[in-house]
């Protein structure tokens, strides 16, 4: 029985990687540069001085810790790989793959592609069978090339492959997870958020716990610690990655078993019947219910992290005690407990504003899907003028971070601001607002893409990548500051410090308001997509 | 002849993708309160021309006119006036079909209550389904009933009836006859001929982005040819079929068509040799159909 069930593997998995290799390569590309650029260390920190200097500024700010983990040897090349790239690297393959497991499961049952497929000569799991051979595989070739690469330009053998094995290790885990959330979630959406979000609470829970340094067994709860445990060039353990194997193992036959029990198309929850009249009456109402859902989730996501950085803040002092080199600064009246602070704030903010983007990009490019599985259609045809549909969703696609960030900087301001640790309330709620205007910039610029170049609407993430790599990778490669420039999140001024430049958010709004007016002119203007 | 009331005009309309010439100046005149069939076959240009009309593109050339008004620039004020059914009917997975239909009535600036609920009776619509659950039939017939309820000067019907079945089929005839006696005009694109046979005043036929024959059902059939089947008592000499051409005959059965203008006169030439069994089939707007839409019909259309 179990060899009629995957009946059809092979063809389908030839197919699969026809069609979705593609797909799957820029991940294996990202992965590669980030580890491979890692070699560049001892040219942008040469001498020993200039790394235990970074190693301070890493060591004084928890922010650093959350995105990448905690720096066990920041002295040598392959430790600053090492630090840079394990948790990165990870969440780069784990995205990668979840999308591809989703792309080749459920979407496909979605678009009614997998309703031809089903009716051929084809077992029923030979479906998810192809897509998890593929992802498993493209795990250990994205490890090979991140690791054979880095290796060429000068990584270390041992250190440098472990650390490539720690990314394909990753990426099986998060086939596994993918192939269980694609069986519970009803639709492709569905199955992607419940996937991306266990990523996500569990990428930032092992920053937490490394950066208040938590008891060991916080750390091997979470996979993701495993990961970090294997301390590439430090200790360089390989066991850690059996774990990862029986995990992916695991949440394989889990599911395989749940897949065999639904039928096709359904999901673990069911549909019920709806409302026979409805009271969403104008284009603003139906973005809101389109964007419901997710605006939701975005929520609770941003009261976590509102959290979890406002409890971080009211502990950096405590963090930073263990630092002698800090101490001494701190002793000899160089900066200050709430200098340090408030460093931190504006790191974490940009952070959380980075991250406050992507849902904004998103809702962008809902318009554009909606525009290419002809739902835009209907809408136009009626009474509707294309600003004010456009208009109903930019209001969103701005609205909604502005109200995250807003969210998780007053939480972050009432623990921090109740915590006597030298920034008010006040003070962290406004470096919050200040923060957004850099926000707006970056979803402004899908707001053009998906206005004027709908054909490229993948360019809408340059923004959010950018401003990653230049505001958060970019400190760690040295860059000159006209290059930093460019992320509007550079331009966002510390609200503490005296002499606060204002100007610089005057400027990145003008931008905003351009990309905003290309965005609404193209909308106007150009062809809606016809099949 | 006089200036005609048309709701529809459009002269000279090109649209290109690329380098791929979609619309090749296409001549295109409704009148008020006629339903005018637009016909053609797959990829001729019909939805490039209808989504030219509802202002989703920009025609390159030529003009264009609906209601009077400019279908690219007075959007909003011409959507009032007409509603739109499209062959492929798209839904949102979340939203009932009865949230739709409310959701695109408001937005066309409110639809008819009664007629609403008529319409979903009608058409034995579930309206408490969800986008997603609903099979293609039934997603056209949300989007049939959202276009119907709203009291509007001009429908535009593309292929609207490709998922329905037979008895649904004839609702739907039923519902744009009872529109067009409301004084509605209606442009239908569809490959139904039954269809396009009982509600069109007139047709367009369009081949390779440009019109090749409009005029009303009679027109059309008049260059056509009649088809005879008859069977008869004594064996025929060759003179006497001048009259006709694709003869097929079978020892005293012979198969054969006319021009439908020389019925009579073949008629005359065929009685002396005993006819005991005769049809005789008007040229059909199927049998049309073939004859304008294979790829050698120019000369003669033209």
């Amino acid at each position: 029985m179990a060899g009629t069930a995957i009946t059809g593997t092979p063809p389908l998995l030839q197919a699969e990687v026809r069609h979705d290799g593609r797909l799957l390569a820029p991940w294996a590309l990202l992965t590669t540069l980030l580890a491979s650029s890692s070699m560049l260390y001892p040219l942008i920190f040469p001498t020993d001085e200039d790394r235990s200097a970074f190693a301070a500024a890493v060591g004084s700010n928890p922010a650093m810790a959350i995105i990448f983990g905690p720096a066990f040897d920041l002295s040598t090349t392959d430790g600053f790989a090492a630090w840079r790239s394990l948790a990165l690297g990870g969440l780069i393959a784990a995205l990668g793959v979840i999308f591809a497991v989703t792309r080749a499961t459920r979407a496909q049952e979605d678009s009614g592609q997998a309703e031809l497929l089903a009716s051929g000569v084809m077992g029923r799991a030979a479906r998810l069978m192809a897509a998890v051979w593929m992802c498993l595989v493209f795990a250990i070739v994205l490890g090979l090339v991140t690791g054979l690469v880095t290796v060429a330009f000068g990584g270390g053998w041992n250190a440098t492959m472990l650390l490539a094995a720690t990314m394909t290790a990753t990426a099986w885990m998060f086939t596994g997870v993918a192939a269980v959330t694609a069986q519970l979630g009803s639709d492709a959406r569905t199955a992607n958020s419940l996937a991306v979000a266990t990523l996500g609470v569990l990428f930032i829970a092992r920053g937490v716990t490394y950066a208040l340094d938590a008891p060991d067994w916080v750390i091997w709860i979470n996979p993701l610690g495993w990961m970090t445990e294997t301390k590439p060039a430090v200790d360089d353990d390989w066991w850690p990655l059996l774990a990862a194997v029986a995990l992916t193992v695991a949440l394989l036959v889990v599911a395989f078993v749940l897949q065999a029990r639904r039928e096709f198309g359904a999901g673990a929850i069911a549909p019920r019947p709806g409302p026979a009249r409805g009271r969403d009456r104008s284009t603003w109402r139906l973005a809101l219910r389109l964007n419901r859902g997710p605006m939701l989730s975005w929520t609770i996501a941003f009261i976590a992290l509102g959290l979890v950085f406002g409890y971080l803040a009211t502990s950096v002092t405590d963090i930073l005690g263990g630092d002698a080199a800090l101490q001494q600064m701190l002793a000899a009246g160089a900066v200050t407990d709430a200098e340090l602070v408030s460093a931190f704030l504006v790191t974490i903010l940009s952070l959380v504003g980075i991250i406050a983007s992507i849902p904004g990009v998103q809702t962008m490019l809902k318009v554009r899907a909606e525009e290419l599985d002809d739902r835009l259609e209907p809408i136009i045809v009626t009474a509707t003028a294309r600003p004010r549909y456009y208009a109903s969703n930019v209001l969103i696609a701005l609205g909604a971070p502005a109200v995250y960030m807003l969210v998780a900087g007053t939480l972050m301001a009432a623990l921090a601001g109740a915590a006597d640790v030298g920034v008010t309330f006040g003070d962290v709620l406004l470096q919050a607002a200040a923060t957004v205007p850099a926000v707006w910039t970056v979803v402004a610029l899908s707001v053009a893409v998906v206005g004027a170049r709908p054909h490229v609407a993948l360019a809408a993430w340059a923004g959010v990548l950018v401003s990653f790599a230049l505001t958060i990778l970019g400190p760690t490669f040295n860059l000159w500051d006209w290059v930093l420039a460019i992320s509007p999140y550079w331009h966002v001024p510390n609200v503490t410090s005296a002499d606060a430049d204002w100007w610089g958010l005057v400027w990145i709004s003008l931008v905003t308001l351009f990309f905003l007016m290309v965005g609404f002119a193209g909308f106007r203007r150009r062809d809606l997509a016809t099949q | 002849m006089g200036e005609i009331d048309a709701v529809i005009r459009v002269e000279g309309l090109t649209k290109s993708y690329g380098r791929f010439q979609a619309l090749k100046g296409v001549d295109l005149v409704v009148e008020r309160g006629q339903v005018h069939g637009f016909l053609g076959p797959n990829g001729a240009g019909k939805s490039t021309t209808i989504r030219v009309l509802l202002g989703l593109l920009r025609g390159d050339g030529g003009t264009a006119t609906v209601l009077g008004m400019d279908p690219w620039h007075d959007v909003v004020d011409l959507h009032r006036r007409i509603a739109y059914v499209p062959g492929d009917v798209s839904l949102w997975p979340g939203m009932t079909g009865g949230e739709a239909i409310d959701l695109l009535g408001s937005l066309r600036g409110g639809l008819d209550e009664a007629r609403r609920a008529e319409l979903i009776e009608r058409f034995e619509l579930d309206p408490t389904k969800r986008g997603r659950q609903y099979s293609k039939g039934n997603r056209q017939k949300v989007a049939i009933v959202a276009a119907l309820a709203s009291d509007v000067e001009l429908l535009i019907l593309d292929e609207p009836t490709s998922g329905l079945d037979p008895l649904m089929e004839n609702v739907f005839q039923e519902v744009v006859g009872e529109a067009k006696a409301r004084g509605a005009s209606v442009l239908l694109s569809s490959h139904i001929m039954t269809e396009v046979e009982s509600l069109a005043d007139r047709l367009s036929i369009i081949r390779q982005g440009e019109i090749v024959q409009t005029g009303t059902l009679a027109d059309l059939q008049q260059g056509s040819r009649t088809t005879i089947h008859a069977t008869f008592a004594r064996p025929v000499p060759d003179a006497a079929l001048a009259e006709l051409s694709d003869i097929h005959v079978d020892g005293l059965r012979m198969t054969a068509t006319v021009d439908a203008s020389r019925v009579g006169d073949a008629m005359a030439q065929l009685t002396p040799f005993g006819i005991t069994a005769l049809t005789v089939e008007p040229p059909s707007l199927e049998s049309l159909f073939l004859r304008l839409y294979e790829p050698d019909a120019d000369e003669r259309a033209s």
